[in-house]
C-alpha cells in the first residue's frame, strides 16, 4: 500500500501539469477499495490526479477543522464531506457550492433517501449530494429475548424478565453522556412519543410528547433498567458493554454489529436488530446520521467542473455500492438497496434500508450547533434529575429562543 | 524626582531604554495584543459562519449578567480552584517534607514524584477517563473506583476532575515547597533545639513562617492556573453531566470554537481575564500591607 502511494506521488511530479484534486474525507475503514475508487475517477479522467485525506474521526474535531479552514477561505481541500448536521450552517456561511446545475434537487428528492432531501437542500439549492447514512437502531439478544419489543412497555418488561434471570445484567444501554449523541438518543425518544422537532422555524421543546421523553429516559435509569453508567456513556461505552455480554438491550448505530460478529467476539450470532420501540408499536424513527459530500466554494473556477464531476462519481451507483460492500457503509441512494451485489454481500446493510427510510434529522437550521450545546446541557439535566424534566425543556426553550431570535 | 538628571544620566537612561524596546515590543505583541483584542471582540456580535460583524457596546455584557449558566460555571470554576489549591498545598507539604528529610535514594524519589507532573495533561486524564468509566472503559484498566458512575453522577463529576488535577498538581507544589524548606538556615532550626521546642512547635514556629513567602508564591501561581482550567474538564466530562463541571474556560470554548459565537465567547474570555486579574491584584495588595506591617 505504501509503495503504491510512492509511486502515485512520483507520478504526479512527472507531469506537473496535472490538476489535482483533493478530498477530505472520515477514515472509512481497512480496505483499499476507496483507493480503486478513485483510481477508476483517475483513469476515465486522465488529467486529473485525486488525493485523499482523512480527517479526525471526531465529528466535532472535523467541524473545527473546517470551521476554521473555511472562514479563512482554504483552498487546499476541493471535495469534503459534511455532516448531515452541518450543512444548513455551512450553505448560510458560503462555504458550499450551489450544486443544483448539476444534481437538481428534484432528483435529490427522487434518487436519495426520504429524508435526506430536507437535509442538503437549503433554500430551494442543492448545497450537497448525501453519500452514506447512519441511523439509530435497537441491538438484542437473540439468546436471551424471543423477539424484539416494539413499544417502550414491552422492553421494560423483556428487560426486567431477563435481569431477574441473569442478576448481573443491565436491561438497557443507550448514549446519556452530555453529547450530541445524547440529543440523538433524546430525539429518538421524543419521536417515539409522538412527538415533533418544529413548527415552522421554531424549534418545538415545551411539549408533552418531549415531556414524556424525558420521563421515559430519566425512570429507565431511576428503575435501573438502565445501569448509572449511561450518564458517562458515549457510542463505545455501551458498545463495550453490550459486546461483554452486559445488556440485553442497546440503542446504537449500525457500525457495532460488525464488531458484534467480528471473529472471536462471544456474542457472534447472538444479536439481533431491530427498529427503535415506541410508545404505541409502530416501528420507531431513527436519528438520521451520516455524511454528504459537497464542493468547496472557494475553488478556482477551472477546477469547478473537475470538482463536481469527482463528487458525482463519488456518490454514484457503482461507488455507493462497494462502500457499502468493503466498509458497511450504508448508501443513500435507493437504488443501491436493489443493487444484486449490495444484496448478495452486504445483507445486513440491505436489510436495514426500511431503518433508514423513516429516520428523521435533527432540527435543520443554520444554528444546529449553538442549539445542541443548549439541548446537551438541558437534556442531560433531565435525565440525570438535577432538574425535572418540565423545567429542563422551560429552560432550554427560553435558550434557545433567544439565541434564533437574536440572529 | 528631586534633581535633574546630569546629562550622562539621561544619555544611560535612553540607551537602557531602547535596550529594552525588543523585549516590551515581544509583550506587546504576544501578551498585549490578544488581550485587547479579546476585550475589542466581546464589544461585538460576530458570529463567523454568517458574517455577522456589528458592535453592539455593552450589549454582550448585558447578557452576561442576567446568564445563568455563566454564574453557575463562575461557582463551580471557583469552587474547582479552592478545592484543589488547598488540597494540593496541603498534600504538597507533606511531601516537600518526606522529601526534605533525606529519605534513601533522594534524587531517585524526586525524579519520580514528578513523573505525574511531566505527563500531557490531555493524556493523563484519558487515563483516569477509562479508569472512572470502570468496566466500560478499557479492560485492561477494568476496575471501578468504589463502584460510582464518577463521570456521569452530578456531585461526583466535579470531584472527579479535581481529583486528576490534585494528582497531577500537587508535585509541582512539593517541588516549589521543598526550594523554600533547603533555604531555611540550620541555624534556625538548631535554635529552636536549644530552646527545647517539640518538632510539631519548631514547625509551626520556624518552618512555616519562614515559608511563608514561597507558600503564597504557590498559591497564586496555583490560583492563577486553576481558574483557567480546561483540559481536565474536556477530556473527562465535556462540562457534563448537566453544565454540572463547565468552567468557563469550557463555556468560553463551547461558545467560540462548536457555537461560533466569537463576540459572547470573548465575553466570557474577557470576564475570566478580569477575575484573574482581580485575583492577582488582590494577592500584592496583601503581601504589600504585609511588607508595610513588619
Amino acid at each position: 500500500m505504501s509503495s503504491s502511494c510512492r509511486s502515485e506521488r512520483a507520478g504526479a511530479r512527472r507531469s506537473a501539469r496535472k490538476i489535482e484534486l483533493v478530498v477530505k474525507h472520515q477514515p472509512l475503514g481497512e480496505s483499499d477499495a476507496f483507493r480503486r475508487i478513485l483510481r477508476a475517477f483517475e483513469i476515465d479522467h486522465p488529467d486529473v490526479t485525486v488525493v485523499a485525506e482523512a480527517l479526525p474521526s471526531s465529528s466535532d474535531v472535523a467541524h473545527q477543522f473546517f470551521l476554521t479552514a473555511l472562514e479563512g477561505q482554504a483552498r487546499d481541500f476541493d471535495v469534503f464531506v459534511v455532516d448531515i448536521a452541518w450543512v444548513a450552517e455551512f450553505a448560510r456561511a458560503g462555504w458550499l457550492l450551489d450544486l443544483s446545475p448539476f444534481v437538481a434537487p428534484a432528483s435529490v428528492r427522487r434518487d436519495f433517501l426520504a429524508a435526506l432531501g430536507d437535509a442538503v437542500i437549503f433554500e430551494g439549492k442543492t448545497f450537497a449530494v448525501p453519500w452514506y447514512v447512519d441511523t439509530g437502531v435497537l441491538y438484542y439478544r437473540t439468546d436471551l429475548v424471543a423477539r424484539p419489543p416494539s413499544t417502550y412497555e414491552e422492553l421494560l418488561q423483556t428487560a426486567r424478565e431477563a435481569q431477574r434471570a441473569h442478576r448481573q445484567l443491565s436491561g438497557f444501554v443507550w448514549q446519556g453522556r452530555q453529547y450530541e449523541g445524547l440529543v440523538c438518543n433524546v430525539y429518538e425518544a421524543i419521536w417515539g412519543h409522538g412527538g415533533q422537532t418544529m413548527q415552522g422555524d421554531r424549534l418545538l421543546l415545551q411539549t408533552e410528547p418531549a415531556r414524556a421523553a424525558l420521563h421515559y429516559l430519566q425512570s429507565l435509569l431511576a428503575t435501573g433498567i438502565s445501569p448509572p453508567s449511561v450518564t458517562s456513556a458515549a457510542e463505545e461505552e455501551t458498545r463495550r458493554a453490550f459486546q461483554g455480554g452486559r445488556a440485553v438491550f442497546m440503542r446504537n448505530w449500525p457500525y457495532a454489529f460488525a464488531e458484534t460478529e467480528r471473529q472471536g467476539s462471544s456474542l457472534r450470532g447472538k444479536v439481533g436488530l431491530a427498529p427503535l420501540p415506541t410508545l404505541t408499536g409502530e416501528p420507531g424513527h431513527g436519528v438520521l446520521g451520516g455524511y454528504q459530500l459537497a464542493v468547496n466554494a472557494f475553488v478556482d473556477r477551472d477546477k469547478r467542473d473537475r470538482a463536481v464531476a469527482l463528487l458525482r462519481h463519488l456518490t454514484s451507483l457503482e461507488a455507493s455500492v462497494d462502500l457499502a460492500v468493503a466498509y458497511g457503509r450504508s448508501p443513500a441512494r435507493r437504488d443501491a438497496y436493489d443493487h444484486p451485489r449490495l444484496m448478495s454481500d452486504a445483507p445486513l446493510v440491505a436489510a436495514l434500508r426500511p431503518a433508514f427510510e423513516r429516520a428523521r434529522p435533527r432540527p435543520v437550521t443554520p444554528y444546529y450547533m449553538m442549539l445542541s450545546d443548549v439541548l446537551q446541557g438541558e437534556f442531560s439535566a433531565a435525565i440525570t434529575g438535577v432538574r425535572a424534566a418540565e423545567e429542563a425543556l422551560a429552560r432550554a426553550q427560553s435558550l434557545v429562543d433567544h439565541l434564533m431570535d437574536a440572529r | 524626582m528631586s534633581a535633574l538628571p546630569s546629562t550622562g544620566e539621561g544619555k544611560e537612561r535612553r540607551a537602557g531604554r531602547l535596550m529594552m524596546a525588543p523585549a516590551v515590543l515581544v509583550l506587546v505583541a504576544v501578551a498585549l495584543y490578544p488581550t485587547l483584542a479579546s476585550i475589542w471582540l466581546s464589544f461585538q456580535r460576530l458570529i463567523l459562519v454568517f458574517h455577522e460583524r456589528r458592535f453592539v457596546g455593552m450589549g454582550n455584557y448585558a447578557f452576561l449578567v442576567r446568564d445563568a449558566r455563566f454564574f453557575s460555571a463562575l461557582g463551580h470554576t471557583v469552587y474547582f480552584t479552592v478545592v484543589s489549591v488547598t488540597a494540593e498545598l496541603v498534600l504538597g507539604l507533606v511531601f516537600a517534607l518526606l522529601l526534605h528529610a533525606r529519605p534513601p535514594a533522594k534524587n531517585l524519589l524526586r525524579a519520580a514524584i514528578l513523573v505525574p507532573w511531566a505527563m500531557p495533561t490531555v493524556v493523563s486524564a484519558k487515563m483516569w477517563a477509562l479508569f472512572f468509566l470502570g468496566e466500560n472503559g478499557l479492560p485492561f484498566f477494568g476496575i471501578s473506583i468504589f463502584d460510582v458512575n464518577w463521570l456521569g453522577t452530578p456531585g461526583y463529576a466535579m470531584h472527579a476532575a479535581i481529583a486528576v488535577d490534585v494528582w497531577k498538581t500537587t508535585p509541582f507544589v512539593a517541588l516549589l515547597l521543598l526550594a523554600g524548606l533547603v533555604g531555611i538556615p540550620q541555624s534556625l532550626y538548631d535554635a529552636a533545639a536549644l530552646d527545647g521546642a517539640s518538632s510539631l512547635r519548631t514547625f509551626f514556629a520556624v518552618t512555616l513562617p519562614v515559608l511563608r513567602r514561597i507558600l503564597a508564591v504557590t498559591v497564586l501561581l496555583r490560583a492563577l492556573d486553576a481558574f483557567r482550567v480546561f483540559d481536565v474538564v474536556y477530556v473527562l466530562t465535556d462540562g457534563g453531566p448537566a453544565n454540572t463541571t463547565e468552567t468557563l474556560s469550557v463555556y468560553a470554548y463551547k461558545t467560540m470554537m462548536r457555537g461560533g459565537d466569537f463576540g459572547y465567547g470573548s465575553t466570557l474570555a474577557t470576564a475570566t481575564f478580569l477575575c484573574v486579574l482581580a485575583m492577582g491584584g488582590l494577592y500584592f495588595l496583601v503581601i504589600d500591607s504585609e511588607e508595610e506591617t513588619r
